[in-house]
């Protein structure tokens, strides 16, 4: 599945230069990728700065993203992973040989606000599924990181993701199911 | 081309959706994606749910970013600028002005070349026509020497122009002298050799010789008896100087 018409619609307005279309993908796409950035720095006010960062690379690199090669979000979700992990990298100004000494720190002292905790259909899914999946997708984890962190072997670490977001896919297609059922009920 | 099980079993389409992959195992997936239709319905997928899942986990925002980024975005906008349009218009532009100015410059080569032509033309017909009044007038002597009227006379020099030799060609039917004085011996600034018609015992002038000459034409007198040559003050005398008579012949 590619994106919407819409979504490709609003694309061609941005590469033109409209911010009207700008802010209509904002609208539709802040809320997933600001998901994303609080849970990696978990800092609010930092998140809303990297957010707007992204934004604007967005609006500046328009003109790089290949539809043929993937959907908006994939795309977007990428700059404002690699955003937030520079932004932390350098603040932290540690001098170090493995990125992953980054969350060791935040790790030990790991105050997780509320804000920050995974909802929907992921909680569902089992503890090492979820785990999983938080480090990878919403931590900033490469896959390599995250096996270390969870402490199982890399193919071990991939099939989980690959279990997970299975179990996910058959989640969202159960709901489909019940809200068919549903709608057919109401009529 | 990468295979789609390999690509499936080692998990690289999730190391691709989230950009961890290196470059060269981006282009492999990339390339097997273009060419795989059902590892391409298969990455769909993934990023369907990948995207649910996002915005599942969506956090709303505080509204001031959107503010924020709408006066950054104003900002930006006056200096962002659609450069394809431009570029293709300057790119015009910059062909435009290079065959411009090539053909100026091949309009400049041809220009000189046209004029240095012209002067040379010029020149050649000068010289053409230098050459042809040469010709004529030296056919014209030839002709008024090599004619069976003329009468060639050599004038040989006595002690006062010793071993010199002058020539004169007399036409009694055109009435033409020509004298080549140029065996004479050449002269100081002040003197000239005059030339003078016997007649009767009276001496007419014909004319002053330059030894510069080759063939000078003089005036011709009927009924002259001898030819004689002088030297006179430069400018020649209306009387002979009988005694610088250099040489004289008898007609």
């Amino acid at each position: 599945m590619k994106n919407s018409f819409e979504d490709h619609e609003v694309i061609t307005r941005l590469i033109s230069g409209n911010d009207t279309a700008l802010y209509q993908l904002y609208d539709k796409y802040s809320g997933a990728l600001y998901g994303v950035i609080l849970r990696m720095c978990r800092d609010r006010t930092k998140a809303e700065d990297l957010l707007q960062e992204t934004f604007v690379k967005i609006w500046n690199s328009i003109d790089t993203y290949d539809a043929s090669k993937g959907r908006f979000y994939t795309w977007a979700y990428r700059i404002a992973r690699n955003t937030t992990l520079n932004s932390m990298r350098t603040k932290d100004k540690l001098i170090q040989t493995d990125d992953l000494s980054v969350y060791d720190n935040k790790e030990t002292n790991e105050e997780v606000p509320d804000y920050t905790e995974l909802k929907g259909s992921i909680k569902t899914l089992e503890p090492h599924h979820q785990k999983a999946i938080t480090l990878v997708y919403y931590r900033g984890y490469t896959h390599k990181q995250a096996h270390k962190a969870m402490g199982v072997p890399l193919g071990t670490f991939k099939s989980y993701v690959r279990q997970a977001l299975k179990q996910l896919r058959e989640t969202y297609t159960k709901k489909l199911v019940y809200i068919w059922i549903f709608l057919e009920l109401m009529a | 081309m990468m295979e789609k099980k390999k690509i499936l079993e080692e998990g690289l389409l999730e190391l691709y959706l989230t950009g961890e992959l290196s470059e060269e195992l981006t282009d492999a997936v990339e390339e097997a994606l273009e060419q795989d239709k059902s590892l391409k319905e298969h990455f769909d997928a993934l990023e369907a749910d990948f995207e649910r899942m996002g915005m599942e986990q969506a956090i709303a925002p505080s509204t001031a970013v959107k503010i924020r980024l709408n006066n950054t975005i104003d900002q930006t906008k006056t200096t962002k600028t659609n450069w394809l349009p431009l570029s293709i218009a300057a790119g015009f532009a910059l062909i435009f002005g290079l065959s411009t100015f090539w053909l100026y410059v091949k309009w400049q080569n041809a220009e000189s070349n046209l004029s240095t032509l012209q002067s040379q033309t010029s020149q050649l017909q000068r010289q053409v026509g230098n050459l042809e009044s040469e010709f004529r007038l030296t056919s014209n002597r030839f002709k008024s020497i090599n004619n069976a009227d003329v009468l060639p006379l050599v004038l040989y020099g006595n002690q006062k122009a010793p071993n010199g030799k002058a020539v004169a060609y007399v036409n009694h039917k055109s009435q033409l002298v020509l004298v080549n004085p140029k065996g004479l011996p050449s002269l100081p600034k002040d003197k000239t050799y005059q030339m003078w018609s016997d007649v009767n015992g009276e001496m007419i002038n014909m004319g002053t010789l330059n030894t510069d000459n080759e063939l000078v034409p003089l005036k011709y007198i009927e009924n002259a008896e001898s030819l004689n040559i002088t030297i006179e003050p430069a400018g020649g005398s209306d009387h002979p100087t009988v005694e610088e008579l250099v040489s004289y012949v008898i007609l």
